[in-house]
């Protein structure tokens, strides 16, 4: 039986995305706290 | 349920555990997890380090083919009244236009050194640049204020036109900039200070600086309420170096009492063009203050530019269109107001 289906694939690939779209909004939501500003708008996240 | 039942069940449960255990679940749902947290490490470092190409225009790689550099000369008597000075390796012309470029910092921490790469670029494009360090507010110097720092940047001056002219550049006007601390005192050595400047000031260039005391303003620290006004007055008084009250709230006597440390008060037909750039969210100094000082530069007529970054707070963090602006427009400014002759 094969680990990485086509399936599970898509998987990861989602969890990269949702992971690095993640990584770059808690930076900017820390930013906010020190800095002021909002979650979304301006710069991509 | 009948004990047949109950082991056809359990050999449904043992199927389904040997199935996944084939299928290698476990150690899948582990690698999901080990690529989110390495993506979101990927995230954050891409936003950390990543530079936007625009930003890479205003860094340059300092060698003596850019200019020279001259660390820590004194302009008073204090630890911290020393300046950096950046002469460009053209030396050949007549006269130079000088940029000082004062530090951030909140008024009680910061460096000239911080800002290198904002003075190393304005040397490359063939100014006289220097950063200046102040008296910081502190336990050792409870006395040093908005006020105090801004005099010692006024007294620094002619030092800076001194020994740039010593070192065989003769600067023949200047501007003055800043970012945070250092553009409010910008902004007041450009308005109050600049009839008496050892050259013409031509134009003034700041970030995120505050440039008025009214408490209505300081929504970020909530003296825009009423119970917070006796705290308004206290901090006030310290950063401008007076006595403020909440009864000389609304009355010439507090416009008086700040006029000193603030560069809104001091505007008028003749105050040098300005660009200028806030975040719309500051938590920590008053947007609002900013929008009446642009009022007001509008209503003399000062040629002026106002940049808003409708996302951001203090680090002007989220725009970076704004941030891309702002720096051209600086630019276009120094090109017009102070260019580089020959």
């Amino acid at each position: 039986m094969r680990f990485l289906t086509k399936r599970r694939v898509v998987i990861l690939v989602v969890a990269a995305v949702v992971g690095f779209v993640v990584g770059r909004l808690a930076l900017r939501a820390v930013g906010n706290l020190l800095l002021g500003g909002t979650l979304l708008g301006g710069d991509f996240l | 349920m009948t004990a047949e039942d109950k082991d056809a069940r359990k050999a449904r449960r043992a199927a389904r555990r040997a199935e996944r255990k084939a299928r290698g679940t476990g150690k899948f749902v582990a690698l999901t997890i080990l690529v989110f947290i390495l993506a979101a490490g990927v995230g954050v470092a891409s936003k950390l380090l990543a530079k936007p190409d625009w930003a890479k225009r205003y860094s340059v790689e300092w060698s003596d083919a850019i200019g020279t550099k001259q660390t820590d000369l004194p302009y008073g008597d204090g630890p911290a009244n020393k300046f950096d000075l950046y002469l460009p390796a053209d030396a050949s012309r007549d006269h130079y236009g000088l940029v000082v470029y004062l530090h951030p910092g909140g008024f009680t921490s910061g460096d000239k050194s911080g800002d290198a790469e904002m003075l190393q670029w304005l040397c490359s494009k063939g100014y006289v640049a220097a950063g200046i360090n102040y008296t910081l507010f502190s336990e050792e110097n409870p006395e040093a204020n908005v006020l105090t720092q801004s005099e010692e940047i006024r007294d620094a001056m002619p030092h800076v036109v001194e020994a740039a002219r010593a070192a065989g550049y003769d600067v023949d006007q200047m501007a003055v900039a800043g970012g945070s601390a250092g553009g409010c005192l910008a902004l007041i050595y450009g308005y109050r200070d600049a009839a008496t400047s050892p050259v013409p000031v031509r134009m003034v260039f700041e970030a995120v600086g505050p440039s008025s005391f009214y408490p209505e303003d300081w929504t970020c620290y909530g003296f825009d309420k009423p119970e917070n006004i006796e705290a308004a007055c206290g901090l006030f008084s310290t950063m401008c170096g007076a006595t403020l009250t909440p009864d000389m709230l609304g009355t010439p006597a507090w416009d008086e009492a700040t006029k000193p440390a603030s560069a809104l008060l001091w505007v008028t037909d003749q105050t040098v063009p300005t660009v200028m750039a806030y975040g719309k969210y500051d938590t920590m100094q008053p947007y609002l203050a900013s929008v009446r000082l642009d009022a007001a530069l509008t209503e003399h007529g000062v040629p002026h530019e106002y940049f808003v970054a409708e996302h951001s707070g203090h680090g002007l963090q989220n725009d970076g269109d704004v941030n891309r602006a702002y720096m051209e427009k600086v630019e276009e400014y120094l090109d017009r107001y102070l260019p580089v002759g020959e």
